[in-house]
Parts: C-alpha cells; structure tokens; sequence
C-alpha cells in the first residue's frame, strides 16, 4: 500500500522555527520534527457484523467467534463498525437489505458455527448490501476451542474478510513478541495475540533477555540473552519449541534481525570499544561480514522490504540517531534530524514491510515519542504521530500501517497500537512494563503457535 | 573459800550449765600467731593475678582492636574497590572524579595481585533499553580501559553491561538519574585479604 496515495495532508501540522534550541527545552519540537500525522481522507465503509448462528450446543461458541470477528474488523481501523443491530435484523434467515441498507450498512457479515466431520467449520459470508448481493463465501475449518490455534483461525477468517472488502488482508492472525523482567524477577520473552489476548512465555532466564525478533515467515524467533558477561543470539523454532544458540560472545551480541528472505541474521556485536554491525547466513551456518566498524555504538538493524537496505541506530556523530545504508555495508545516510548544536536522540529504528517508511522514537519535549521517517527523502522533516506520555520500540504490523510500542501513557503501562493511517490508538496489554515488542507477519495455524 | 569467790564460781557453774544446755564447749583456740610474711605473700599473689588477668584482658582487647582495625581496613579497601563512579547524561567518558576513584582502585589492585573486578556499566532509565545496554557496555569498557592503562593487566578486569535495569535510585528526576549513570566494581577473586598500598 502506498501511503503517501490519495492523501491530503489534513492533520495538525505544527510550523515551527528553526534555530538553536536549549538542551533541555521541553516546550518545542525538535528541529526537523513535525507534530501530526497526514491523514489518508479515504470513506471508512460501515460494516456490521451479523451474530454467527449455529446448532444449540454451540450457541456459546459462535457468540465468541462473532465477538472476535466484530472484534479484529474493528482493529482493522479501516471501517466504521455497526454497533447498534436490532433485534429483528440479529437474527439468522434471509438477510433483509432494505433494513440493513437504512441502518447506513454498505457490507454485511453473517457466519455459521458449524460442526463437521472433523471438527469445526465457521462459513462466513459477506454481502454488498447497497447492490443487494454476495459479494463472496467461504468455509474456514476451526480446530477444537481448547486448541492454541482456535483464535489464530477465527482471526484468519476475519483478515480473509477484510481482504475481501478492501483488496487488503487484515492482520489479526498475528502475534506481538515481547520482554517483561527484571535483575530481582528474571526476564521472559512473552506472545501475545494481536487483539491482546493469550499472554504466554515462550522463554525466561535468570539473566537479561531483549531484542525479540520474527524472522519473515513467523516460524522463527530470535532473542538475545545474557548470562552474566556472556551474551547470546537463541532461534526457537515457534512449531516445536526446540531452541539454539545462533551467535554466542563475551560482551553484547543483541538486536537481531532476519533479512526478508529469511538466510541472513543482521545484529549488533561488541567489538571491544563499541558496538558493530554484522551480519551471518543463518541457513548455511556461515559467513560472517562486519557490515560496519569503529568505537561507536551501533545496532538494531533493520531490513527494507526488498532486503537492500538496513536503517540502524548509531551515535557515532555523538548522539543517537537513525541511518541508512547498504545491506552489506557502505555509505551512509542520516534520516533522523540533525541541527548542530541542538542534541537529539532517536533510536530503536523498524523499516516498514512495505514501503519507505521508518519509524523510530526520539525526544521531543523531554519524552520520547514515536516518530516517521521517509528513507526515500533523508534530511526531510520527520513526522512525531505520538504526544500521550512516554512511547518507545515501535514495531510495524505487516501491513505496514499499523505499529505497536511500548508506552506509559494516561491509560497505564504497557503495549499499545497506532493506527498510521487514523491515528487511532488502542491499548494491547496494559498494567505491566511490556518492553520491546516485535510484530510477527500474519502467522498460519499449526507454523507459529509455538505454544504447546 | 569466802562468799564472793563461791558466788562466782556459782556463776560460772551456771553460765557453764547454760552453756552446756546448747553445745559442747569450744576447744579453747590458741592464740594466733600473726604471720605477717604470708599476708604480703597472699596480697601480692593477688595482686599479680590481677595484673596477669588485666594484661590478658588488655592483650585481648589490643588484639580484638587490631582485628577490627584490620577489619575496618579491608571493609574501607573493599569499599574503596567498590566505590562507584558516575557519567554525565549519554556520555562514557571518565570525569576527574571517576578518575580520582579509579586511581584508588588502581593502587589497590597493584598492591593485591590476586584481586579481580567484575565493572557493570549501568544507564538511567531514558532512552531504548537496547541503546542503554551498549551504552552501559561503553562506561564499564571506559573504566577498564583507564585501569588497565595503569598496567593492570585487563584480564584481572571483566566488564558487562546491565542496561538501565539495575537503577541505585528508582526515582524519575534528575537526582535519580544522575545516580544511576554509574559503573558499579565488584570483587570476583582475591577479596578475602587485602594489602592496602603503602602509605595508606
């Protein structure tokens, strides 16, 4: 999806001088730094979901699976959802269009629970209410609701619906990775469903763990972790749960990242004075390439979506800012802003899987916020899309368009989803310090539940 | 006899009879000779235990003192090797008062060649916590490479980094903050006995 097509910059665009700032100031924007997003003006399409019918004995069932459907299109942030159905159109039967039609409905979406010969099956329908016709039908098999994956096949028939009204699939079937710990507790590397539901450790240790990772097809996910000085890169292979060890080093070796084609691991390595890049062919087990070097700290790469590039984070100009350069090393580019002078700080940068965009957090009015760039326009202003609290690590959603990051904000603690294209924002998880999160691809059920 | 010599024999005989009701007569003691020799002997026997037993108490407390100077001593060389230094915000370069610290430690661990130190590079909390673990990495690296410049051989020094998860003060100001931008020192071998350099 192109994010700059259709779109009229509409938001609240904040002019601001340029010129030297104090260090501390917590009245301005940074220099380069413009408050708001640009908002696509494109029709969000009313879209009401029909409560899913089924056989008596799974009344109980299909009222969750509606909920969760009703649920993850809502996420979706591309429709207006029909909350309010009356009584006389929640029922199942024909669906009367002239009713719908009056309610402002343009798509409507009916489902049946239905037993099979194996199992479970949800068929779900949806009509173009305005023409009075399907517009498209299809059975999605559910394992058993005790199942791990039950919710990840209902979210798969919500994104296949989404797909279907907007030509885009919905990103409900993914998972959010993430850090929770402490020295006193120990630390873990938890998943969570995108709609925040089934929290689980998936690894812990006594030691430092961070930099959570999904390679490209979700099967996959690396983590570093320490054991005292000693650090390592684990890869746990999500379907079985086995784990190895990747990169092992006295010193930091942290924030991997797999190429989109899934054979390199890009990742930041102590070399003694700071950090360098480096990368490794994690599918031959070979070939290990400094990609860059020197006292600086460098690290948290991050792939374009055709693998050429790699933004990253680096204060070798003194304070921490965002860079870009070639996969396999070379000439860089700043895209955080610089003014000389005026100190900035930007880190944890995430290239979006589709497109030019990256985003980073940096400080802005003495917190840290979540902000944009363009790698395809370096030196131009940066967009801060947050202002609530304090916001960091974001991480982009595989459609490019939604991110997840760590706030503490008005509503609590915690993980939190930004709509790039609304601006909308809706908590995850909250009442805990959620750190570092990574946002999977769209996972298929049984490749990365990684739960059992 | 005349009657006044017969009265007191009566009496007697009566103070005797009186006597007699209760216990047998003593045997009459013969008269003490005072032996003046044997008392100085016997004053100054206790007078020399008493000495004894005060230069013991006082041998005992000079040396229960000597152990807890020595003591005193080892806890103030294991908190001179402990003792912290501080950065200034995003920075890892040594101040004049880290380097006054280290000179410390650096003295400490030429006069104690078995002695190791492990040195945690720590960070406040703002900033990514990825971005403050190779920070931390640089302050601990940036005291080990200032020690080991005194010709410590570096192999007696590790260093690690713990991120901004290990704050001296959980607090949210810059008070805190300036706090727990630090390197911490902590003893990994050779710390049950210490030498304190000459001239301390």
């Amino acid at each position: 999806m192109n994010m700059r097509a259709g779109t009229l910059v509409a938001g609240l665009l904040l002019a601001l001088g340029s010129g030297l700032a104090a260090q501390q100031d917590t009245t301005r924007l940074p220099t380069g730094v413009r408050l708001g997003l640009t908002y696509q003006t494109l029709q969000r399409a009313r879209v009401a979901v029909r409560p899913f019918g089924s056989p008596a004995a799974q009344a109980a069932l299909a009222a969750d699976v509606t909920g969760i459907v009703r649920r993850d299109l809502n996420y979706s942030d591309r429709f207006q959802m029909a909350d309010f159905i009356p009584s006389a159109l929640a029922q199942g039967g024909a669906v009367d269009f002239k009713a719908w039609n009056g309610l402002g409905v343009v798509w409507l979406i009916t489902g049946d629970v239905v037993p099979t010969g194996s199992g479970l099956a949800l068929h779900l329908v949806l009509y173009d209410v305005v023409y009075g016709s399907v517009k498209q039908a299809l059975n999605f098999p559910l394992p058993s609701p005790q199942s791990p994956d039950f919710r990840l096949a209902v979210h798969q028939a919500s994104d296949m619906a989404v797909q279907w009204i907007t030509g885009q699939p919905g990103i409900a079937a993914t998972r959010i990775a993430y850090v929770v710990g402490s020295p006193q507790g120990g630390y873990a590397v938890r998943v969570v469903d995108s709609d925040g539901e089934g929290a689980r450790t998936v690894a812990g240790a006594a030691g430092h763990i961070t930099s959570p990772a999904w390679s490209r097809d979700g099967g996959r996910l690396a983590f570093a972790r320490a054991t005292g000085s000693h650090w390592d890169v684990l890869e746990r292979d999500m379907a079985t749960g086995a784990t190895r060890v990747v990169l092992s080093r006295d010193g930091l070796v942290f924030t991997p990242a797999y190429s989109p084609d899934g054979r390199r691991l890009a990742f930041s390595s102590w070399n003694g004075r700071g950090t360098e890049l480096q990368d490794y062919d994690v599918v031959q087990r070979c070939c290990l390439r400094r990609l860059t070097q020197g006292n600086a700290a460098d690290l948290s790469p991050s792939y374009s979506p055709d693998g050429s590039r790699l933004a990253f984070n680096s204060d070798r100009l003194g304070q921490p800012a965002i860079y870009v350069m070639p996969a396999g090393g070379g000439p860089t580019d700043l895209l955080s802003p610089y003014t000389y002078g005026e100190p900035g700080y930007y880190t944890s940068p995430a290239w979006a899987p589709a497109g030019s965009q990256v985003a980073f957090h940096g400080r802005s009015r003495g917190e840290f916020q979540i902000m944009l760039a363009d790698a395809s326009r370096p030196g131009a202003p940066v967009q801060q899309i947050t202002a609530d609290g304090r916001n960091e690590d974001p991480s982009w959603a595989p459609d490019a368009r939604h991110i997840v990051f760590s706030g503490v904000r008005a509503g609590g603690s915690g993980l939190y989803v930004i709509d790039v294209a609304t601006g909308r924002v809706r908590p995850v998880l909250t009442g805990g310090r959620y750190r570092v999160p990574d946002w999977s691809p769209r996972l298929r059920t049984g490749a990365g539940a990684g739960t059992r | 006899m005349d009657r006044r010599v017969a009265f007191a024999v009566m009496a007697m005989a009566m103070a005797g009879g009186l006597a007699a009701c209760h216990k047998k007569a003593p045997p009459v003691a013969p008269t003490p000779q005072v032996d003046t020799a044997a008392i100085r002997r016997a004053h100054e026997d206790s007078l020399r235990a008493a000495q004894a037993a005060d230069a013991q108490r006082r041998l005992a407390a000079d040396a229960e003192a000597r152990a807890r100077a020595a003591a005193a001593a080892l806890e103030s060389a294991r908190a001179a090797l402990a003792a912290p230094i501080y950065f200034e915000y995003d920075q890892a370069t040594i101040s004049d008062e880290a380097k006054a610290t280290l000179d410390q430690k650096v003295a400490m661990l030429r006069a104690n060649p078995d002695l190791k130190l492990r040195i945690d590079g720590n960070a406040d909390e703002r900033g990514s916590e990825e971005y403050n673990l190779a920070l931390g990495m640089r302050r601990a690296e940036a005291a080990r490479q200032y020690i080991a410049g005194f010709g410590i051989d570096a192999a007696r020094l590790a260093s690690m980094s713990n991120g901004e998860d290990k704050p001296t003060d959980p607090g949210h100001d810059e008070s805190a903050w300036a706090k727990n931008r630090r390197d911490d020192f902590v003893i990994t071998a050779g710390g049950e006995k210490i030498t304190l350099p000459a001239g301390q």
